[in-house]
């Protein structure tokens, strides 16, 4: 993790006063379920003595964050009046009827103060049928991490209510450019902290983050050919580099050490896995034609993957280091990209359906396929470490851009980081 | 008076005898003077020869020079196009492939880049390893025609690098391609 990440956490650690909470006593979401009721929750303007527009620049961005959620309707500002916003913090001075009676199942409410270059936010959501208190915390900070603090509570919010936190303290690796000049950029969920990580005059693609943050993988064509390089992103060398002919491309990780990647060139495609320390190298498929776009599970026991070995683009799964590839897709004649949630549960994948290519998820024996979009080309869906969401790219607005959404297809949001065409896109901590 | 007579009849004794007469040469040395006579003629044609031999030298060099050139300007190294998700060559294509492959075999010191490249439908990732065998089917056509394999590299541009950016099958079916260009390192 980042400096500045331990730093926050600490303070937040060292800071913590609890009041008594019963956050973890209801889950009020089923998430898993076929399909859940949105829960409406609303946010007036956080109290503070600040003369600036902090309080409101917070409790917007959180507006913002429960609205990107997905599992929240976010009651409009316009929605609540004077005497609504004006009401005290703390559980005495709230009129939960009135909430009430506008539709509000859940409020938040939150207090500022600046001491010494420091923030202070408290921070209490009630359940406005009864009074129950879901959340109440204490969060400390630098002034100008004051968009941390607001992710982590909208996190802590979902971790109250859905019993998963949130996803909204995660960045978004992804590829941005135009014809023959892409790059690698890094940025918050929230679009802001955008972060240049390659800088060369030529097309860099599919790069993907170790979970703990510390190596970034990717293919590029600046030596005049696709090669694959491995970065320590900390000091910006190069751990491992493949500069043999051929593709190489299609990076994943299984825990932090272990490294996928692709390689088509003559008669066998070969993937491989690579413990990034050591430099062991393993093939973990071989086979006629083309085998690409591995994904590992987490702890690196299973790996699905594409391969045309039985004529067209299909998807198989197999177990490693040594299982025999079974096949999953068997409908239509395109089936790619897919990417193992790191729950365990589900694949998410692209497939050629009517025209289109959509995003689809199954079941890991390939049961329960379903289509999650609606026309465009659709590509490189990704799972949350949490198995929630999906991130992919789209160019169903016209150029590509990057999309989030619910495991199950709802909620769909568009996200923008740059002025170019976005895709590839991947969560990063 | 005498002593001075004597000696400048001697003197011109001398003179004269030292005078430069034919001389007069033994067979062998006949034959050798006949040699060395021919070796001036021969050395005459030798010259001629030579001008032959730089001709011809000079004749190569200008070869090489509008090689590239000319050779780019009557180039069969014309795109060689696919059917979608395909890395088959269509035998219409058979007669271009079969005259790049006598052209590499003329110019054997040519060596080129086999590009390929997908349209735009489908997945980033699966377009570039297609693009690989698309450029792999074409180097395998030429060398089983006798083109050197070491003439020949592949390199697949997935499809980031379209040769029409329309969104209809025209332009797809102009971006499904094999094509060329000469190695200028290797």
């Amino acid at each position: 993790m980042t400096k500045s990440k331990i730093t926050l956490i600490a303070l937040v650690m060292m800071a913590l006063l609890f009041t008594t909470t019963t956050a973890y006593a209801k889950v009020y979401l089923d998430i898993f379920g076929k399909s859940f009721k949105k829960i409406t929750i609303g946010i007036p303007p956080f109290k503070g003595e600040t003369i600036d527009r902090s309080r409101i620049d917070m409790s917007e961005l959180l507006n913002k964050d429960l609205d990107m959620s997905g599992f929240f309707i976010v009651a409009p500002q316009s929605l609540l009046d004077k005497e609504l916003t004006d009401e005290g913090v703390e559980k005495q001075e709230i009129k939960f009827s009135n909430w009430k009676s506008i539709g509000i199942e859940l409020l938040c409410k939150g207090k500022i103060q600046k001491i010494n270059g420091d923030l202070v936010l408290e921070a209490f959501v009630y359940d406005t049928l009864d009074g129950t208190l879901m959340l109440a915390k204490r969060y400390k900070t630098k002034t100008e991490d004051w968009r941390k603090v607001v992710h982590r509570l909208a996190d802590d919010i979902m971790l109250a209510i859905t019993g998963e936190k949130g996803i909204m303290s995660s960045r978004i690796v992804f590829v941005s450019g135009g014809r023959s000049r892409k790059d690698v950029f890094m940025a918050d969920m929230d679009g802001s902290n955008l972060k240049r990580m390659t800088n060369y005059r030529s097309i860099t693609l599919s790069p993907s983050i170790s979970p703990n943050g510390r190596y970034l993988a990717y293919t590029s064509y600046r030596e005049g050919r696709p090669n694959l390089y491995i970065m320590d992103i900390d000091n910006n060398r190069e751990v491992y580099t493949d500069r043999t002919d051929g593709m190489k491309t299609g990076t994943t990780w299984a825990g932090n050490t272990i490294f996928g990647y692709s390689h088509t060139l003559g008669r066998y495609s070969n993937i491989y896995s690579l413990n990034v320390e050591n430099k062991d190298k393993n093939t973990a498929q071989r086979n006629d034609g083309i085998a690409t776009s591995p994904s590992f599970s987490p702890d690196g026991t299973k790996m699905v993957f594409v391969s045309d070995m039985h004529g067209s683009p299909q998807i198989f799964i197999k177990d490693l280091p040594s299982g025999t590839p079974k096949r999953l897709t068997y409908s239509g004649t395109y089936n790619t990209s897919p990417a193992l949630s790191p729950k365990g549960d589900l694949i998410v994948f692209v497939s050629k359906f009517e025209g289109a290519f959509e995003i689809c998820t199954m079941n890991l024996d390939g049961s329960n396929q379903r289509v999650l979009t609606v026309g465009g080309i659709n590509d490189s869906p990704q799972f949350s470490p949490c198995g929630r969401y999906i991130i992919y790219s789209s160019n169903k607005g016209g150029k590509y851009n990057i999309y989030l959404m619910l495991f199950n297809g709802e909620s769909k949001k568009m996200l923008k980081f740059t002025d170019g065409e976005e895709t590839q896109p991947k969560f990063a901590p | 008076m005498k002593y001075l007579t004597l000696l400048f009849a001697f003197a011109i004794l001398i003179i004269y005898g030292c005078a430069p007469q034919t001389v007069q040469l033994t067979p062998t040395e006949q034959k050798q003077v006949q040699a060395l006579q021919r070796g001036d003629d021969t050395l005459k044609n030798r010259d001629k020869k030579t001008g032959i031999i730089e001709e011809e030298l000079a004749a190569r060099d200008k070869t090489k020079e509008w090689s590239l050139k000319e050779i780019m300007e009557n180039s069969p190294l014309k795109d060689v196009y696919f059917e979608f998700d395909s890395s088959t060559i269509k035998p219409y294509y058979f007669p271009k492939l079969n005259e790049i492959g006598s052209w590499m075999k003329k110019y054997r010191n040519i060596k080129i880049i086999v590009e390929g490249h997908c349209d735009e439908r489908g997945t980033i990732e699966y377009n570039l390893a297609l693009g690989q065998k698309r450029a792999e089917v074409v180097k395998n056509y030429l060398v089983n025609l006798g083109v050197d394999d070491a003439s020949i590299k592949t390199i697949s541009f997935g499809k980031e690098i379209p040769a029409d950016s329309g969104h209809e099958e025209d332009a797809w079916a102009k971006n499904r391609r094999a094509s060329f260009k000469i190695d200028q390192k290797g």
